[in-house]
């Protein structure tokens, strides 16, 4: 039924919200983590499980999927309202149980609680520091569902826009927010709306950037497939202030869920009249479709986005002229992240002062991350800006795994920086990050402990960017691959003198010359450790030897007597059998065997084994 | 949008120059005399931006002065400034690591001490992927090669990497080369993998251009220039006296 006017999507919102509440829901995460570990299965073997035992017909227990939970690494994971348990590593197998004892009797199952150590609940210190706003709906609605977006407080916004704000107040009420984009740059959403509202032109366009490509990086997609209704009524709250007609998602099709959510709820949208022609009778207009990428990470550039949408192949331009004049075909197109988008309906319905309320002075809100790497809980996380690395690492994380030390927070993708332990009081906002040499970017957080070497480090993301590197101008094209060499060679042994002051020396170079955002940013892996990590840089370079015992050659390692508790984890994965000893005895590396893999470092949970300079190099 | 007439004053190197809105700062640079180095700009062709020679110093960062707009006044550019001069060392170093022969890059590199890295050498096929030769073929009338592939591995081919079908022959691709990196012959013509046939002047035996060029023009032509020159001076010569 389609809405024609503001009081019926009011007078529909409210039914919605006091309709008949399950007592009991059983959420199984639908992030694109858990889905992969076969959350589908799960969900359908709980529905199955139900069914059985005489529950399907009953309104009062749910099982659904929705979007991601956050702790990714533990998926499977399953939710349960209203106790807050939360369960992980689910099976189809489990579902009898979790049905018997959780959704009728409203019994913990402690033996699938997903952090065995801890209470099970949203009590968790995996939540606790958090605060989700972007993800507000994640375990608390199906994203596919238009009526759950609305009964949880979604197109309140919208409806209020429309029953009496002029656009110039809903792009008032942006700029005063102090909304930073989302995708990287933490440019200052309030500027991109008022120049493109002013901005002249035969046609606007909104774009959302859901191209998202950084490895280890999934927020962007777990919000496109976790809650597509927040970025479409923020682009259309976008529209409605600019003058915008017409609207694209830029998807990358490595992402089907979302590609298929995102087009679903435009459907779903255009039927109810919240979308398309005469928004809810105000005569206002916008037509959105999602756009499909070719998975080139070039394309999450605004330049070459635009270029791909307009058909051309997806390559930057030089453009001394911002697009918010002159963007998509040469009209003012207002082009941001699909988070930035997602928080426009909250800050439109709630005030920039609400907005202010959270995060810090010149950074408000919060951001989304991908938390990853070598940290003992991984995951989805929503933290307020300026919040420590240290409340993201240490308290949500967990800090590192057994036997290791924190080494490095490398933050904002492959063009990013690697910040070292010391940096952990640093505010996570764009500023700070950007003072220390590194990005917010998209919102990457890779936690590397002392295993992981910065040269390796700085050759894995520059090879990266070389490869994605569209080629089109020459420092980014050729800059890379000679930089990519120098790095390799400084990793297999073969450093030269001189190669960390030629790096550094190239890296200036590429930042200052190279054409597009790609390109300028793409050096920043190989600075940031360069500044931060210069003296590993300099053991690879005079002395030929890896502390970290990653760059295989470039080191021997040593397991000390005192802390080795004999288990012999080293020994079982030794290749080589160089790993000696028997028993609970301290084991021994004979180095005349040793392959200098690095598989014992790997392996060793109790910090004996370490890595030392091979005799007769240096 | 009207031609914008307003003018902006600046200084470009410390001289003073007074420009309307939007000029371009290589052309501002050129019409006070100052040089500047240029390898994938071409003045016949769209500027591209993508060698990054041609680079100048504004507000303490570098912009490639083929494509800049001077759209304030006040402006303060350097084309000669350290920065630049650094800039244009890297760029011509890695330029001249794909065309270590050319002459015009070796040049450069003399007067900017800049040399060619021995770890590049396996790509060192003489072309720069400055798309000259595209941004050529599309202004004459055909899309008959492109840059393919990205990052190290792109270069310019025809559709598959096989002989264009869309090539005329024509070699304006060839022309615009700044490195002389497109093999070709003019008689017998080809390029590209193909083979052209050439047509004739009819009078004197001339080339005219490949049959695909001469279509492409929609003009038909049988004679060259000198020679339809002097046909019809002989035409007129025969007319009758025009009667008063």
């Amino acid at each position: 039924m389609r809405l024609s006017d503001p009081i019926e999507l009011e007078a529909l919102r409210a039914v919605l919200a006091q309709g008949p509440a399950p007592v009991r829901r059983l959420w199984v995460c639908g992030g694109p983590g858990c889905l992969a570990a076969g959350a589908g299965r799960v969900q359908e073997a709980l529905q199955a499980a139900a069914g059985e035992m005489g529950l399907a017909a009953s309104v009062e227990y749910r099982t659904d999927l929705t979007g991601c939970l956050g702790l990714c690494e533990r998926g499977p994971l399953v939710g349960v309202e209203p106790e807050g348990f939360l369960y992980g590593r689910v099976g189809p197998g489990d579902a009898m149980e979790l049905v018997a004892e959780t959704l009728l009797a409203g019994r913990l199952v402690g033996r699938l609680a997903a952090d065995p150590d801890l209470p099970a609940g949203s009590d968790q210190p995996f939540y606790r520091p958090q605060t989700r706003l972007v993800m507000r709906r994640f375990g608390r609605v199906r994203p596919d569902s238009l009526e759950d977006y609305l009964a949880s407080g979604g197109y309140a916004a919208l409806g209020l826009a429309l029953a009496g704000l002029s656009p110039g107040e809903v792009s008032r009420r942006v700029e005063e927010s102090g909304l930073r984009g989302r995708g990287g740059g933490g440019f200052p959403a309030g500027r991109k709306w008022a120049s493109c509202r002013e901005a002249k032109g035969p046609a606007k366009y909104v774009v959302a950037n859901g191209d998202e490509g950084d490895p280890g990086a999934f927020m962007n997609r777990s919000l496109m497939e976790g809650d597509p209704f927040s970025i479409i009524e923020g682009l259309t709250l976008g529209a409605y202030a600019i003058g915008a007609g017409k609207g694209f998602i830029y998807v990358r099709h490595e992402y089907p869920l979302s590609v298929e959510r995102l087009g679903l709820a435009i459907g779903e949208a255009v039927s109810r009249g919240l979308l398309g022609p005469d928004i809810l009778g105000s005569g206002f207009s916008l037509d959105l479709e999602t756009v499909e990428g070719g998975g080139a990470f070039v394309c999450g550039e605004s330049t070459s986005l635009m270029a791909s949408i307009e058909g051309r192949e997806g390559q930057p331009r030089v453009k001394y002229v911002r697009s918010t004049e002159k963007g998509l075909w040469d009209c003012p197109t207002l082009l941001q992240n699909v988070e930035t988008w997602a928080n426009v309906p909250p800050i439109v319905e709630r005030g920039p002062d609400w907005f202010r309320s959270l995060g810090s002075d010149r950074n408000p809100g919060t951001k989304v991350f991908s938390l990853v790497g070598q940290v003992r809980r991984s995951g989805l996380v929503e933290m307020p800006l300026g919040s420590p690395i240290r409340a993201i690492v240490k308290d949500v994380g967990g800090g590192a795994r057994p036997g290791r030390r924190l080494k490095a927070v490398q933050t904002g993708g492959p063009s990013g920086g690697c910040l070292p332990d010391g940096a952990l009081d640093l505010p996570l906002d764009f500023d700070s990050l950007t003072a220390a040499g590194a990005i917010m970017g998209s919102g990457g957080l890779i936690v590397m402990d002392d295993l992981s070497c910065m040269v390796d480090v700085a050759r894995y993301f520059t090879g990266f960017l070389m490869g994605e590197s569209c080629g089109k101008c020459a420092p980014c094209r050729e800059g890379l691959v000679l930089i990519h060499r120098i790095l390799d060679g400084l990793c297999r042994g073969h450093g030269r003198r001189g190669d960390a002051a030629e790096l550094s020396r190239l890296a200036d170079m590429l930042s200052r010359t190279a054409l597009c955002g790609l390109g300028q940013s793409a050096a920043n892996p190989l600075l940031s450790t360069l500044r931060h990590f210069g003296e590993e840089y300099r053991e690879h370079e005079e002395e030929g030897f890896c502390r970290s015992g990653r760059c295989q050659g470039l080191f021997q390692p040593l397991i000390d007597p005192e802390a080795c508790t004999g288990c012999g984890a080293s020994q079982k994965v030794c290749p080589a059998g160089a790993v000696r000893g028997a028993g609970k005895k301290p084991r021994e590396v004979d180095a005349a065997g040793c392959v200098s893999c690095g598989a014992c470092l790997q392996a060793c949970r109790f910090g004996a084994a370490k890595a030392v300079p091979r005799p007769g190099r240096g | 949008m009207g031609k914008d007439t307003k003018k902006v004053s600046g200084t470009i190197d410390g001289r003073e120059t007074s420009v309307p809105r939007g000029s371009i700062l290589l052309r501002a640079a050129l019409d006070l005399g100052i040089g500047v180095p240029t390898l994938c700009h071409h003045p016949g062709l769209p500027p591209d931006g993508n060698c990054r020679l041609c680079s100048a110093e504004t507000g303490g960062r570098l912009v490639a002065s083929c494509l800049y707009p001077l759209r304030d006044d006040g402006f303060v550019v350097q084309t000669r400034s350290p920065l630049v001069v650094e800039a244009r060392r890297f760029v011509l170093g890695l330029l001249l690591s794909r065309a270590p022969a050319d002459g015009y890059l070796l040049g450069l590199a003399g007067e900017y001490g800049a040399k060619a890295d021995p770890r590049l050498a396996d790509g060192a096929d003489g072309c720069v992927r400055c798309g000259r030769c595209l941004r050529a073929c599309r202004a004459a009338g055909s899309e008959a090669i492109a840059l393919v592939g990205r990052g190290w591995g792109r270069k310019v081919a025809g559709p598959f990497y096989e002989p264009p079908i869309d090539c005329v022959g024509c070699l304006a691709c060839a022309q615009a080369c700044p490195t002389g990196a497109i093999a070709f012959s003019e008689e017998p013509r080809s390029i590209w993998g193909r083979d052209f046939g050439l047509a004739r002047c009819g009078s004197c035996g001339a080339i005219l251009g490949t049959p695909g060029e001469l279509a492409r023009s929609g003009v038909e032509v049988t004679l060259c220039p000198s020679c339809r020159r002097r046909e019809y001076s002989r035409a007129v010569a025969s007319l009758p006296p025009a009667q008063s």
